[in-house]
């Protein structure tokens, strides 16, 4: 570190504010805000059946080949559709958009393609969004363990990445 | 944290002017909808950095809500970035809570280092909101300003150096501790400090 460092308190109005009199309680808080967040909930479930719909529709346009625009384009849609399942109380479609983002990011970074891999979590997105298996705790863990165990995989470069037939099987790759 | 969300404690925030920017429709929903639900009645939504960077020069925030824009190549820790070192006061040193959907690896240094006072990955609850504006307004933390760096101290707890470094501040003690330059106390009056005493009120 070079040239001089400076440390000191500044005001925090946010600290007086919130010990103001008035307000609610943290219960009431709550409450309402899950009223609130429960008035968006069909708005967001239209809003993921589109965001489904693009996503075939970016990957459709791979060729099965790495293509940086590609890959920017999908990664951008899913990370920014981050917190909108759960918003709608479907919080494993979250899980697996996150572990779809990571995936996404590992091949952009690998200026690689997995076709397989991708296509694994858009169907897990349409079951999910489609299908009543988020009512299956226990099935649905399956799904996304399987999810994550195949990002991960791709985390480390080619020629250190293990084949894993098991995890395949898994996430329904074979 | 582990706030009760069935807790009767009362937190006011319906006098606190709040910036919100999130670049997704949808997203600005979901945050509105926690924020009101929270009482907070003075939001000011911005949609992309232009418009964040021209309502901090004309309205006082008392806290920022900032998604991190990482599908945009992490705009929103540059808009925190150059907030910090902007010198509009009091908005330079507003509490701002980021928040993120996905931190693509290029990008973790940046969000360390862009001076927000706490980052949340998405998915938000109103819980883990509200836990996190109530963290972030305590009062008394310390700010950094260097060349490297301008935001909240980063060091929130205590633990000393790490292990196989030298402290950099002034304040830091060394890992070892030295020669004792007293006697040690004797036992009597340890035990004397800790009895349990009668005491008239």
């Amino acid at each position: 570190m070079s040239g001089a460092v400076s440390i000191h308190v500044p005001e925090v109005r946010l600290a007086k504010l919130i010990r103001t009199p008035g307000g609610k309680p943290v219960a009431e808080a709550m409450r309402d805000a899950n009223k609130g967040l429960e008035g968006i909930q069909a708005e967001c479930l239209g809003e993921l059946s589109e965001i489904l719909k693009k996503s075939e529709a970016i990957v459709g346009r791979s060729g099965g080949v790495y293509k940086a625009e590609v890959t920017t384009e999908l990664y951008k849609l899913i990370s920014s559709t981050i917190g909108v399942p759960t918003a709608c109380g479907l919080k494993p479609i979250d899980t697996m958009l996150v572990s779809l983002a990571d995936l996404l990011d590992y091949l952009h970074g690998q200026a690689s393609w997995e076709p397989n891999a991708v296509a694994v979590h858009l169907r897990a997105f349409r079951l999910l969004l489609h299908t009543e298996a988020a009512r299956d705790e226990t099935g649905t863990q399956a799904i996304l363990e399987g999810l994550r165990r195949v990002s991960q995989r791709f985390a480390k470069p080619v020629e250190t990445r293990p084949a894993d037939a098991d995890e395949d099987a898994a996430a329904g790759l074979d | 944290m582990g706030l009760n969300p069935e807790s009767r404690a009362r937190f006011n925030l319906q006098r606190a002017s709040v910036l919100l920017l999130e670049e997704t429709p949808l997203g600005m929903s979901i945050l509105v909808q926690i924020l009101t639900g929270f009482g907070a009645k003075v939001l000011h939504r911005c949609e992309n950095i232009e418009e964040a960077e021209q309502t901090v020069q004309k309205v006082e925030c008392d806290l920022m809500v900032i998604d991190s824009m990482s599908a945009s190549g992490g705009a929103g820790y540059e808009f925190v970035r150059w907030l910090r070192r902007s010198g509009i006061q009091p908005n330079c040193y507003a509490p701002v809570l980021l928040t993120s959907g996905h931190t693509p690896n290029a990008v973790v240094s940046k969000a360390r280092d862009c001076g927000a006072h706490f980052i949340i990955a998405k998915p938000l609850t109103p819980i883990s909101v509200l836990e996190r504006i109530l963290w972030i307004s305590k009062e008394g933390r310390r700010f950094v300003e260097c060349d490297s760096y301008v935001g909240p101290d980063r060091r929130f707890k205590n633990d000393g150096v790490p292990a196989g470094h030298v402290g950099s501040r002034r304040d830091d003690l060394p890992p070892d501790v030295g020669e004792a330059t007293m006697p040690n106390m004797e036992q009597d009056m340890i035990d004397g400090m800790l009895k349990t005493r009668r005491v008239q009120i």
